[in-house]
């Protein structure tokens, strides 16, 4: 595990932000993929204002309206994307849906983060003993995959408090489980960039002045580690986003009536062979977009920012 | 050197308590097993007297003490539903879930490390680059959606493999079920090894690339091409050869999201190894079953790190010097 | 070392692939939870017990008695049934099969908890002779035999002394098994493979069926059992989601078949747990939001029959008017008037794996109701745990399917209608906790009468009644859909009950 003090001796002034900016308009990919992912986020966000159904109405849901084909094929223009199979429109459906996991997913990095960094910080800053020990945690974390973490206790919580129960914490549980999960790419990042600044003079230069190390590793060190913060933060928002469909697709994640892409995904696909194949692959197409652009965005990002990032 | 192994050992032991307390917390939580072992017109006194003689009416440490000392016997405890050891219906399950990630590692080693030289090499090479966007869209897409779409496709519309079981199975030895020696063991393989696979190609393909290209900038490259050495020596025997550490951590890493991973395979494909085992004991509420599985899968993650680490270790001197952590 | 192995499995497969001939590859939902016949008393249990047990008499596909263990019965009086039974017959444990097996094993029913209901009509049993014995109805016993179509002897020496019930413990009788049928048990791996061959000794050797081995995997997923059909894995599949039968059917070389069959799916509202589900109204109301009709044509696509009563035309209690009836505005009316204008919430359960699209009807139920202001929190469960919940009644809103045991409308009263009584099993799958002693009285009364025409206006006042109660929402028939390959004959075994007769199955060569 070598890293090249070279990458990360560099705090970021203004002028590299500006110069990362252009670069950045200049790769029509990584604009596309940043538009995208602002797409989503809109989307999302004004998700009860663009749905063109009220999910809450209990009219919402008439099996009079199931399986009806998108609208460039069945021609019924009410539903733009068709219905599932419980005639609810999949357009309001994939809205909400979407609205679901990519708020599990930012909420869950959120903790992810707050941890890691927090964690980091303490590790680099301080060394030693309490350095050995939450790197060595960190190990054992990274050590057991995240997924499977999270499954062996999504499963536990299910049994534990009965599916009822669970039905109605789905959402909190999911963002603790993947938010709890891989705090240790944040710390292990944060402090080998800690371990780098440490070492600069600003940094002796501010402690001789006797600033408090609390503030010495929040107002300075920090803000110089924010490049590879950020590659790590926008590729695990996706790694968060695919966590969670995969757990719904499980069954273990939100339940059928408050449905995220995931479970979408997994009702659909028994009606694929049935010939409305719409139930299944719009959701899945939606799901696959947003991964990716969240990829590219991340790609792009560790090219540019060039941060050395701890890979799993 | 000594002081490392044992530093590792004690590690593993100390992960290992951690989880055989967390499991043993489910078997006592979850359902009271008392619900479960008697008939419905037992009386209060009768259950009690039971419950007094289970010992569950002791504190917690001895009842997890109690509980340690069996499962270092190898005794688990009963499942409900198999009305079996369940340390004897996990094992039974090991060899599919084996074969299964076995293959899919077969065919990552071998499709992965091609294209990942290969891109590395001759990055402006059109091969080269609709690898990387082939992987990177592999990336990005989940693998219930791969699974999904194997079966619908390659079993349902063009009838070309199976998807779901094992297929026939022949014993080897009378220990362990195998799948690989029949034609149609084989072929109940394919698509779940194959969408195994590629959920975890991408980056593996990645990583490689990202590896031998900054390998070949390295002097000792430089000074292989200047001594005249052919080319796939310099690529396949120097370049490639020193590439491979970082990728057995990432691939010891990635272990756990194989496990993971299988749990998902094997729901879609039906197959019936540990991961099907642990959601179908899930749905019916087996604990014993479940903490068992937490017990068994935890061990090995534990067991397979120590040994990358050590097998690092010994391949890796400088590590012995600095063995936490960067 | 690796060498030898290959070897051996390819002689393996060799070996293999000529047997194959007659063995038939199934793929049905559940497989059985125990291997003891009396411990459960289910759709599994029961087809299993026609697999490795021989009942002493069955049903045929025209609804009439056909004679198996029993090669005749008599009828001495209105209680009593002489049975004569088939010589020669032997148990797979090599014990010979007599009059004591029967009596052994009506003894059983008779205390096992999922069938005692059934039994305690009979009081007792005389032994004539070793082929012959007298079965005595504690009352005048209209369907007696009906009955004694869930007789399949168990082989005494066998089973003696070992022989506890325990539902879901671990017996003796539930891990090892000696009948008569048609096939022996020779593995079972629970939950992923049960493998059956051919009884070399069994009697009936005029039975046309020519299959040697059965091997038997459940596969929960509907989409995945269609698959390993379509892709050969299997020959015969049950059962197959009605919403893809249209496209199997354009398969080439793939049958469905479907038969009606008396499995009525019904909601129990709990008045126990929910004063508001005391209110006639209300049931009413419930009744009339819940659109059947709708949930047959858009979930089933037509394969069902909307219920609105529990017997279905073949039972003597079916009364022709009462039709499922849907009328939201009337619903919505009657929730005012009870002062439920507001609505209220309540819990429901459903299996997600017990009955085809369970959970898709339960989900479309729990939108039906709030149309009328009933918030429904819906959760549904693996049917293995389902049961466990419903029988501790933990939800306000269960569901569940029930096939007449009797092929006649008091089973479905007496389990379903009927008071609980923990002592005799009646109304031991009440979930709506309803007590109706009048009604009670005539389920007891219909129970006893030999008169064909007095017990059907019984059972007509009985189910007119439980419907101007609204005791319970019907839902609808269930149809039976099986798919298998063309050369498996399958239509002419199975049957509306859903017991295949394998032993009596015929694979064609290709």
């Amino acid at each position: 595990m070598k890293y090249n003090k070279k990458d990360l001796t560099h705090p970021i002034s203004g002028d590299r932000w500006n110069h990362i900016w252009s670069g950045f308009i200049g790769d029509k990919l990584a604009v596309l993929a940043l538009l995208i992912f602002l797409f989503y986020c809109a989307i999302s966000l004004l998700a009860p204002l663009l749905a063109p159904f009220d999910i809450d109405d209990p009219a919402f849901m008439d099996l009079m309206n199931s399986e009806i084909a998108p609208s460039w094929i069945s021609h019924d223009y009410r539903f733009l994307l068709g219905t599932d199979a419980q005639g609810r429109d999949l357009l309001s459906v994939i809205l909400y849906g979407t609205r679901l996991s990519l708020t599990i997913g930012i909420c869950a990095v959120l903790i992810q983060a707050t941890l890691g960094i927090c964690i980091g910080l303490i590790a680099g800053y301080l060394g030693g003993r309490i350095d050995n020990f939450l790197m060595r945690c960190a190990d054992i974390q990274l050590s057991f995959s995240n997924m499977m973490v999270a499954i062996v206790f999504l499963a536990i919580f299910q049994s534990l408090f009965g599916i009822a129960m669970y039905q109605q914490l789905a959402m909190v549980i999911l963002i603790l489980v993947i938010g709890l999960t891989e705090w240790p790419l944040f710390a292990r990042t944060v402090r080998a960039s800690v371990l780098a600044e440490k070492q600069q003079e600003y940094v002796d230069a501010a402690r001789v002045m006797g600033i408090s190390s609390k503030r010495i590793m929040f107002r300075h060190i920090l803000p110089n580690t924010l490049s590879p913060i950020l590659v790590i933060f926008t590729v695990q928002i996706a790694n968060a986003i695919v966590a969670e469909a995969a757990l719904s697709f499980l069954g273990l994640g939100m339940p059928s009536t408050e449905p995220s892409l995931g479970s979408l995904i997994a009702e659909g696909m028994a009606y694929m062979f049935a010939g409305s194949w719409w139930i299944c692959v719009i959701p899945s197409v939606t799901l696959i977009i947003l991964i990716l652009a969240m990829n590219l965005l991340g790609d792009w990002l560790r090219d540019h920012l060039n941060p050395k990032v701890y890979k799993d | 050197m000594l002081i490392f192994l044992l530093r590792r050992l004690i590690q593993a032991c100390f992960v290992m308590i951690i989880i055989s307390v967390i499991s043993f917390a489910i078997q006592g939580n979850l359902g009271d097993p008392i619900q479960q072992m008697v008939s419905v017109t037992a009386s209060q006194d009768e259950r009690n007297q039971l419950r007094e003689s289970l010992g569950l009416n002791d504190n917690f440490i001895n009842q997890y003490w109690r509980f340690a000392k069996k499962a270092v016997q190898g005794d688990l405890g009963t499942s409900f539903y198999y009305k079996k050891p369940v340390l004897e219906v996990i094992f039974q399950k090991v060899p599919a879930t084996l074969e299964l990630a076995f293959c899919a590692i077969l065919l990552i080693i071998f499709v992965a490390t091609p294209c990942g030289v290969l891109a590395a090499i001759k990055p402006k090479n059109p091969i080269s680059r609709l690898i990387m966007i082939v992987s990177s869209i592999g990336l990005s897409v989940p693998i219930f959606i791969v699974a999904i779409f194997m079966v619908y496709f390659f079993s349902i519309e063009w009838n070309v493999a199976p998807s779901f079981g094992r297929g026939e199975t022949t014993e080897i030895l009378g220990l362990w079920e195998s799948g690989l020696f029949t034609k149609d063991g084989l072929s109940h393989l394919l698509l779940p090894s194959l969408s195994l696979a590629i959920a975890l190609m991408p980056i593996f393909i990645r990583l490689i690339r990202a590896e031998m290209m900054e390998v070949l900038q390295s002097e000792y490259i430089r000074f292989a091409w200047s001594k005249g050495l052919s080319t796939p020596r310099i690529y396949f025997i120097h370049a490639l050869k020193n590439t491979m550490l970082p990728i057995i951590t990432v691939g010891g890493i990635q272990a756990g999201t194989l496990v993971a991973y299988t749990i998902l395979t094997e729901t879609i494909f039906q197959w019936p190894g540990m991961g099907f085992l642990f959601m179908d004991a899930v749905s019916r509420v087996d604990t014993p079953l479940i903490s068992a599985y937490l017990i068994v899968v935890g061990g090995m993650f534990v067991m397979t790190n120590t040994l990358v680490d050590l097998v690092y270790g010994l391949v890796n001197p400088t590590v012995r010097l600095a063995s936490h952590g960067i | 070392m690796n060498i030898k192995v290959m070897i051996a499995g390819c002689l393996a497969l060799l070996l293999l692939s000529k047997a194959s001939a007659s063995t038939l590859r199934m793929a049905f939902n559940a497989d059985p939870i125990s291997l003891d016949p009396h411990e459960h008393l289910s759709e599994g249990t029961l087809q299993f017990s026609h697999l490795v047990f021989d009942p002493l008499l069955r049903w045929n596909k025209q609804g009439q008695f056909e004679s198996r263990l029993a090669t005749k019965w008599q009828r001495l009086d209105s209680r009593t049934i002489r049975f004569y039974l088939r010589q020669n017959v032997t148990f797979h444990s090599g014990n010979k099969f007599s009059a004591n097996d029967v009596a052994y094993t009506i003894n059983r029913l008779k205390i096992s908890p999922d069938f005692r209901a059934m039994f305690d009509t009979i009081d007792s049993t005389s032994i004539i002779d070793d082929y012959t014995i007298d079965v005595h109805a504690t009352t005048p016993n209209p369907l007696l035999l009906n009955i004694m179509t869930y007789v399949f002897p168990m082989d005494k020496t066998f089973y003696k002394d070992q022989d506890q019930i325990i539902k879901y413990g671990e017996t003796f009788a539930s891990r090892n098994v000696s009948g008569t049928g048609p096939f022996t048990l020779v593995s079972r791996e629970l939950g992923s493979r049960m493998e059956l061959k051919r009884s070399p000794a069994y009697w009936d050797t005029k039975s046309v069926g020519n299959v040697d081995q059965i091997i038997l995997t459940p596969i929960r997923a509907d989409s995945t059992r269609l698959a390993a059909l379509l892709s050969g894995d299997v020959d015969f599949i049950f059962p197959i989601s009605p919403i893809d039968i249209e496209r199997t059917k354009r398969a080439s070389g793939i049958q469905v078949v479907t038969l009606p069959s008396t499995r009525i799916l019904l909601l129990h509202m709990n008045q126990n747990r929910r004063e508001e589900f005391q209110d006639i109204r209300v049931r009413k109301a419930i009744n009339l939001a819940i659109n059947q009709s709708l949930i047959v044509e858009k979930i089933q696509k037509g394969y069902a029959t909307p219920a609105g009563q529990l017997s279905s035309d073949r039972f003597l209690g079916y009364v022709k008017n009462l039709k499922p009836e849907y009328d939201l505005a009337k619903a919505l009316e009657l929730m005012k008037e009870a002062g439920y204008e507001k609505g209220f919430r309540i819990s429901m359960m459903a299996p997600n794996n017990r009955y085809l699209n369970d959970e898709k009807i339960a989900q479309a139920i729990s939108a039906m109701l709030a149309r009328i202001n009933i918030t429904v929190d819906l959760k549904t469960l693996p049917k293995a745990q389902y049961f466990k919940e419903f029988n501790n009644k933990t939800a306000d809103i269960m569901m569940l399917g029930w096939l007449s045991d009797t092929m006649d409308s008091n089973n479905l009263f007496e389990f379903i209608i009927a008071c609980q009584d923990v002592e005799t099993g009646f109304g031991a799958y009440n979930a709506s906790e309803y007590c109706n002693h009048s009604i009670d009285e005539n389920i007891k009364q219909a129970n006893r009468e030999m008169n064909p025409e007095r017990r059907i206006r019984l059972l007509q006042q009985i189910e007119q009644a439980v419907y101007n109660d609204s005791v319970v929402v019907p839902l609808y028939w269930q149809q039976l859909t099986w798919a298998a390959k063309n050369k498996v004959r399958i239509q002419d075994i199975v049957n509306d009950q859903n017991y295949p007769y394998l032993g009596d199955l015929v694979i064609e060569d290709e």
